[in-house]
């Protein structure tokens, strides 16, 4: 009797865990607002009732799930990419890395009048008989409310820069958009556009008019209305969203009928999805994936455009006296890197087209500036070339002997110092392997170079949890950046002595720790004006200086590599956009 | 026995403090949940420490983790840092997929775990017995990322290589009115834990019948001329079975983490992939969160499994 009544209490409690898992279904279908989105019921509907018509599907899958759809609230690129598809802007960057309209009629210019002399006022034209999904116009309104939206201190958007620069927009007609800055704002074209480190979707006034909170509104997770070539059908939590054409898109008719977004957090699986034709593309594949996805040629296709975003080893330059006063880190960065020929030694004994041609399969290339593959990259300037003996023979020049132990000393500061030093960057498997290709070749010159790897989440640690960057904690370190799709997009922060972290500016963002009294008007120089090209000389003069004085090793530039199947006609591919940004053009052989 | 529980209850309050508070520091330390902004250029310096301040991260540690607690013992596990979303819901959201996986899972691992044990005891030393004791060991010492990779490329892709029928890949729930659809999906996720699974309760089975089989009572029973089924199920594996109903109940609130990898490599959306995904952006309210449902599990199943022993076995008494 009590055995018999202890299996009966057993499966109770299977059964108890077994109808909440039952009772919970209805959890996972939450999005059923979007559901009912009018594109999304009537998208079948065209397919039963033309049978001539070919109902169009594709399905691609995306490493992470976004974490909303509107990027004013994440900094997550799958966000940024889903507002491509469904939450579009003003304008964009195309495969060029030109600026283009989006919803805009033009880009405004000093020639069309949409450039004040001043360059305080910006006025965009946006396309005639623009709609929301859902069909209401899409007016110069919305582009004052997401203005007001992101400014209001009632809602907690990431960041409001440029936005808070802004002191008035003017409506004078539904097309008519009249935007007056406070001051210069040379990089306008990154306000109300959508794009990488970017985040400009215009947001529905009739839909959000009047709440506060968007970063916790239901809209962002359910939204019920789109601008962009999509409208979400459906999206469930960690598995998938359905994107279904919007009709009242304004450019030309999307091709495809319905997108498929599937979430798949390992490449391994996305390769076999890919093999199986359950995908039909996947756009998070790394450098490392290269050779791989390579060899599946023809059924698999690959595609490798090197982006903005580069690959970098840096040094730390801090100093707890500061320069001027200015720029005081809490320590001292490693005493030789203090010394440019130090730097450039380093520079050059480290063979980096090698393990571009062996861990990145030759797919990219090595840049000379951070702007690498850019309109505003500076052309004169090349990346040294791998040369072992000029490394030494600058060492030498620089004091530093060769020991019996292989490695130089020599004096820094009066004090003698050998050249052995710490290196911090991720686990990153990639990054793992080209430090050891990078120790092995400073081996041959005498400097130990000693690579430390944790995970990101420690690595880029700010300053008050004690990340190694913002206290200087290290010697040496790289990681990935890119500064776009305005050139001084966070350059500022990275390279001015203002932005040195430390303990009386724990919130600064010069994680090089560098505070040169001569860089820092070269770069205000860049901002002192709206003309592109005053601008782009101003940003020659920073690459020549920074180049110059061997402050970052470009190690490479990032490449994004895409997998997708014969049946896939992608369009052409971004240069700062990845391939979102023109999805309308996508289709299906 | 009342006061039994009373008292375990008590105590397993405190446990389960202390266990929250070991985690947070965990958590805490192992990610700055502001480390993915660190290269974001589009976010000035200001908006970072704005950022830090809203999330409350700027404040000590311990204040921080008060805060959480007092949320919690409320009942609202706060917002993840990420989504903004209600911890609850998307925990909802996602347990319900990690319990069909994972009951699924375990009910076919106890049915064949059971079948594989007795032959196992049965026919011991046979070339059957070495058979399934071989595999036991194997899948034992199996990595699961090994078994579910190599299970997807032969039963995925080479099968379509092959022109035979073929499994999915991502073990996503495509159709989920369609009961076909979500099998097969499971199909290949589910066999991977079993593989596992199989191999642990099944050498534990065939030990336990080995154990009773030779017990006294079960001579007595042959003695009276019982055939060998009727000693079998009526006699030793009722016995056998009682250590195995223990550690099924242990292990049951095991099974609401989810399986990490196996979600991982299936891109099942369940509550061990929610865990892992946010736990490497230090989103603490949504790991603490599931890690207070699933060692909340842990200490009521201890408990209720303390209980149901008095049932099973008349020599425990809880006072």
């Amino acid at each position: 009797m009590k055995k018999n009544l202890s299996v009966l209490l057993s499966l109770v409690v299977l059964a108890s865990i077994l109808l909440a898992a039952c009772g919970g279904t209805k959890a996972t279908e939450a999005p059923a607002v979007a559901t009912e989105a009018p594109a999304a019921t009537e998208a079948p509907a065209v397919a039963t009732e033309a049978p001539a018509a070919v109902f169009k599907t594709a399905t691609g899958a995306w490493s992470q799930e976004p974490d909303n759809i509107i990027p004013y609230f994440t900094q997550m690129s799958y966000a940024i990419w889903i507002a491509q598809l469904t939450m579009v802007g003003l304008g964009e960057w195309d495969d060029q890395g030109n600026f283009v309209t989006e919803l805009g009629a033009e880009v405004p210019s000093a020639d069309n009048g949409g450039v004040s002399a001043d360059g305080l006022t910006i006025t965009w034209k946006l396309k005639p008989g623009l709609k929301w999904s859902d069909g209401e116009p899409l007016t110069s309104a919305d582009v004052k409310f997401t203005w007001e939206a992101v400014v209001n201190p009632a809602n907690a958007p990431l960041s409001r820069v440029g936005y808070e620069k802004i002191v008035s927009i003017d409506t004078p007609d539904d097309t008519t958009a009249v935007i007056k800055f406070s001051e210069l704002y040379p990089p306008w074209q990154t306000l109300f556009t959508q794009g990488p480190n970017n985040s400009g979707s215009l947001l529905p006034k009739h839909i959000l008019d009047g709440k506060t909170a968007l970063e916790s509104d239901p809209f962002i997770h359910q939204p019920t209305v789109a601008s962009g070539p999509f409208v979400i059908s459906e999206w469930v939590a960690g598995d998938h969203m359905t994107l279904v054409r919007n009709d009242n898109f304004y450019g030309s008719r999307p091709n495809l009928d319905q997108v498929n977004i599937k979430f798949v957090p390992t490449p391994e699986t996305a390769l076999a999805a890919l093999q199986t034709g359950d995908i039909d593309w996947y756009p998070d594949f790394s450098e490392s994936d290269i050779t791989t996805v390579g060899a599946l040629e023809p059924a698999i296709h690959l595609k490798v455009v090197p982006g903005a975003d580069f690959e970098h080893y840096f040094f730390n330059e801090g100093t707890t006296a500061g320069v001027d006063g200015k720029g005081k880190a809490d320590v001292n960065g490693f005493c030789p890197f203090k010394d440019v020929r130090v730097r450039k030694a380093i520079t050059l004994g480290i063979d980096r087209q090698a393990f571009v041609d062996s861990l990145l399969a030759g797919k990219t290339t090595i840049p000379a500036t951070q702007w690498p593959n850019s309109s505003w990259s500076n052309s004169n300037l090349t990346p040294d070339a791998y040369d072992a003996a000029a490394a030494g023979a600058l060492l030498d020049e620089a004091g530093y002997k060769l020991g019996a132990d292989g490695i130089r000393s020599g004096p820094c500061d009066g004090k003698e110092t050998k050249l052995s030093f710490n290196f911090d960057t991720t686990d990153k498997q990639i990054r793992v392997d080209i430090a050891l290709a990078v120790q092995s070749d400073l081996a041959k010159i005498g400097v130990e170079f000693k690579p430390n790897h944790t995970p990101g989440g420690t690595f880029f640690a700010g300053y008050t949890d004690s990340g190694i960057m913002p206290t200087g904690k290290y010697d040496m370190a790289g990681y990935t950046t890119g500064f776009y799709p305005d050139p001084m997009t966070g350059v500022m922060d990275s390279y001015s002595c203002a932005t040195v972290p430390s303990a009386a500016n724990p919130s600064g963002a010069n994680n090089y720790l560098i505070c040169d009294p001569q860089l820092d008007p070269l770069l205000a120089a860049v901002n002192a004006s709206a003309d592109p090209a005053v601008r782009k000389t101003a940003l020659d003069a920073v690459q020549k200086y920074i180049f110059d004085q061997y402050y970052v090793i470009m190690m490479y530039s990032r490449a994004n590599v895409y997998g997708y199947v014969d049946r896939f006609v992608p369009a052409a591919f971004g240069f700062y956009s990845n391939m979102n940004w023109n999805a309308e053009l996508w289709d299906v052989k | 026995m009342w006061a039994y529980i009373a008292r375990r209850s008590i105590q397993a309050l405190f446990t389960l403090l202390i266990i929250t508070v070991l985690c947070f520091i965990l958590t805490r330390l192992s990610a700055d949940p502001l480390a993915q902004y660190a290269t974001n250029p589009n976010m000035s310096a200001a908006d970072k420490e704005a950022l830090r301040e809203r999330l409350g991260l700027n404040q000590p540690m311990p204040v921080q983790y008060l805060k959480w607690l007092g949320l919690a013992v409320h009942g609202d596990l706060g917002n993840s840092f990420f989504s903004k979303q209600p911890v609850s819901l998307m925990i909802s959201q996602r347990l319900p997929n990690t319990l069909k996986l994972m009951l699924t899972y375990e009910v076919v691992t106890i049915v064949i775990s059971l079948l594989l044990g007795i032959i196992s005891a049965v026919r011991q030393y046979s070339i059957l017995d070495n058979v399934i004791t071989t595999f036991s060991f194997i899948g034992f010492s199996m990595p699961i990322f090994f078994i579910a990779l190599g299970a997807m490329l032969i039963f995925a892709v080479k099968f379509k290589e092959w022109g035979f029928p073929y499994l999915p890949t991502g073990a996503d729930i495509w159709d989920q009115k369609d009961p076909t659809q979500y099998i097969k999906h499971m199909i290949l996720p589910v066999s991977c834990l079993v593989i596992i699974g199989t191999a642990g309760y099944a050498r534990f089975v065939r030990t336990s019948i080995l154990e009773v089989l030779g017990q006294d009572y079960i001579r007595t029973a042959r003695a009276k001329g019982l055939s060998n089924r009727v000693v079998l199920y009526k006699h030793a594996l009722r016995n056998a079975a009682l250590p195995l109903v223990t550690i099924i109940g242990l292990d049951i609130p095991g099974l609401l983490g989810g399986a990490l990898v196996t979600e991982s490599v299936y891109a099942w959306p369940g509550m061990g992939r929610l865990f892992w995904e946010y736990a490497q952006r230090g989103d603490f309210p949504v790991v603490l969160g599931i890690l207070l449902i699933i060692s909340s599990a842990v200490v009521i199943f201890t408990i209720i499994t303390d209980v149901v022993y008095t049932f099973v076995d008349p020599r425990i008494r809880l006072n």
